[in-house]
């Protein structure tokens, strides 16, 4: 048994790239080719997602990457973190603070009164999932007019710049431990440098939930939800945004800021819990952030930070509450990788599972 | 001078059209002896949030990051250094706002061109400042009329 030779594969598959170039543009005369700015504003959730999934902030490459990958968004990921991987790190900014978030949504299913007010933003959470017929025969008139009426006879003077978090409010009474200045000081695992051993960090934990596939997080945390768990959430905040990245001044040593970033962020309230030490019950948290805008990502995130302490604190009890379980299966790129590889071919193993199993019968 | 401290500079200049930032920088003396302090480079930054419940810090992902830092002199020796980081994976676009940052922080001939155009840039992200604001306006909720019917509706 060897490796075999086969002629022709290399036209198949130049032919192959031919055939989805054919299948992007075959819509007609009047097709135009789709703009990355077109794709980052029509397209916004679904540029969000590769954003965060192919872990850098790039909106330019990140709609490229959905035109090439014609809409897949896991391909698009790949297709960004492959990018990512060719360019020299050059700057790591300081510890940033998303209370500085210039705000674009927030609300809260804990509280109804919070500092600052909820402010719903842009949602389909009340929206009835009834088709939009009218969208089909859109003009451009039309479309454009939306915006262009949009901010007539709106009085913007009394929102603030920023927002406090609900979370404050919860430690001044005392229903949440304070926070350890200290725990920030800690150098960050990277998972973009160093392989995951475990046990690991829960920087390592929230890093790579943060830049894991939407539906792979939310299937895990959906399994706590329903009962292969006890997180039992309550969202005390989630907010969307975006912060502003800060890096040093090289000639003045101040901070700087570089660009920006738009981020969801969401804080769950789960079960209080007494620390052991004869201390005061105290409700116990969790915590999901990424880029772009998307809801079920951070929301999911926090039930499953907040369900991997529940695991490494008492040992795990479900799926969900095991770090290597939630950890190794939520990457989109390494998983559809594992995945698509059995489309290769397998000629010589294949063959050798044939020759066992007539090998096997022949002595029956 | 701008009213905006240095370190907001690029920032602002991030906010106006390209082309207005090529034209600017493209206006200044080509007898200019413009050096590198350091190479320009193009890359990614690592962006290391703090998480706002235990306050752990980690990395949310990277971003595009170019940067420049230079020295020009003038014809008449006047000589002044300026850097520029900026999230964009242009080394040009960084080159020309170092030049800007130099020429305004020196008041080398022709800053306020560039004074200039960083009041075009705060306003342009006034404006977007504007419009998320005008968005939280618009869905803001007002729980008071809620509890005008009773908390059965809330």
């Amino acid at each position: 048994m060897a490796y075999v030779a086969i002629k022709g594969g290399g036209q198949a598959i130049e032919g192959s790239k031919a055939v989805l170039e054919y299948l992007r543009t075959r819509q007609g005369a009047r097709a135009r080719p789709l703009q990355a700015d077109t794709i980052e504003n029509q397209l916004r959730l679904l540029h969000g997602r590769v954003l965060s999934e192919g872990g850098v902030y790039h909106p330019r490459l990140a709609s490229l990457a959905i035109k090439q990958a014609q809409g897949d968004s896991l391909e698009a990921s790949f297709i960004l973190r492959a990018y990512r991987s060719t360019v020299p790190r050059l700057a790591e900014t300081e510890l940033l603070d998303s209370r500085k978030m210039r705000i674009t949504r927030r609300i809260s299913s804990a509280f109804k009164d919070i500092p600052g007010g909820q402010m719903l933003g842009a949602t389909t959470d009340y929206h009835l999932r009834l088709m939009r017929m009218e969208l089909l025969n859109e003009s451009p008139e039309q479309f454009r007019a939306i915006s262009g009426e949009w901010f007539k006879n709106l009085n913007v003077d009394e929102i603030p710049d920023t927002f406090p978090k609900v979370l404050e409010q919860l430690r001044k009474d005392g229903l949440l431990a304070p926070l350890d200045e200290q725990r920030g000081q800690q150098s960050p695992f990277d998972i973009t440098r160093e392989p995951l051993i475990f046990p690991v960090s829960r920087s390592a934990a929230l890093a790579t939930m943060a830049r894991g596939e939407q539906g792979s997080l939310l299937a895990i945390a959906y399994s706590n939800m329903r009962g292969y768990g006890d997180v039992h959430p309550t969202v005390a905040e989630l907010r969307v945004g975006y912060l502003p990245v800060l890096l040093p001044h090289p000639i003045t040593g101040q901070p700087m800021e570089v660009g920006e970033v738009e981020l969801t962020e969401c804080e769950v309230v789960a079960m209080y819990e007494a620390d052991g030490e004869g201390g005061k019950p105290l409700f116990t948290l969790g915590y999901g952030a990424c880029f772009g805008h998307n809801e079920v990502k951070a929301i999911s995130m926090a039930i499953l930070d907040r369900s991997l302490q529940n695991g490494i604190q008492h040992g795990p009890r479900n799926p969900s509450e095991d770090p290597e379980f939630v950890l190794l299966h939520v990457d989109g790129i390494e998983s559809m990788g594992f995945c698509t590889h059995y489309k290769m071919p397998h000629y010589v193993t294949f063959q050798s599972d044939m020759d066992r199993l007539r090998a096997t019968q022949a002595k029956q | 001078m701008s009213r905006l401290p240095r370190e907001q500079w690029v920032s602002a200049l991030s906010a106006v059209p390209e082309q207005s930032l090529a034209r600017l920088a493209e206006s200044f003396p080509r007898s200019w002896k413009v050096t590198p302090k350091a190479l320009p480079q193009s890359g990614l930054g690592m962006l290391k949030l703090r998480e706002t419940t235990l306050g752990d810090a980690f990395y949310l992902g990277e971003f595009p990051l170019a940067t420049c830092w230079l020295r020009v002199t003038t014809e008449q020796g006047e000589s002044a250094e300026g850097c520029a980081l900026v999230m964009d994976d242009r080394v040009e676009r960084a080159e020309r706002m170092a030049l800007c940052d130099a020429v305004l922080a020196a008041q080398l001939p022709g800053w306020e061109k560039v004074a200039a155009l960083i009041e075009e840039g705060i306003e342009l992200r006034a404006q977007r400042s504007r419009e998320r604001k005008a968005i939280l306006a618009r869905t803001r909720v007002d729980f008071s009329l809620l509890d005008d019917v009773g908390d059965e509706d809330a």
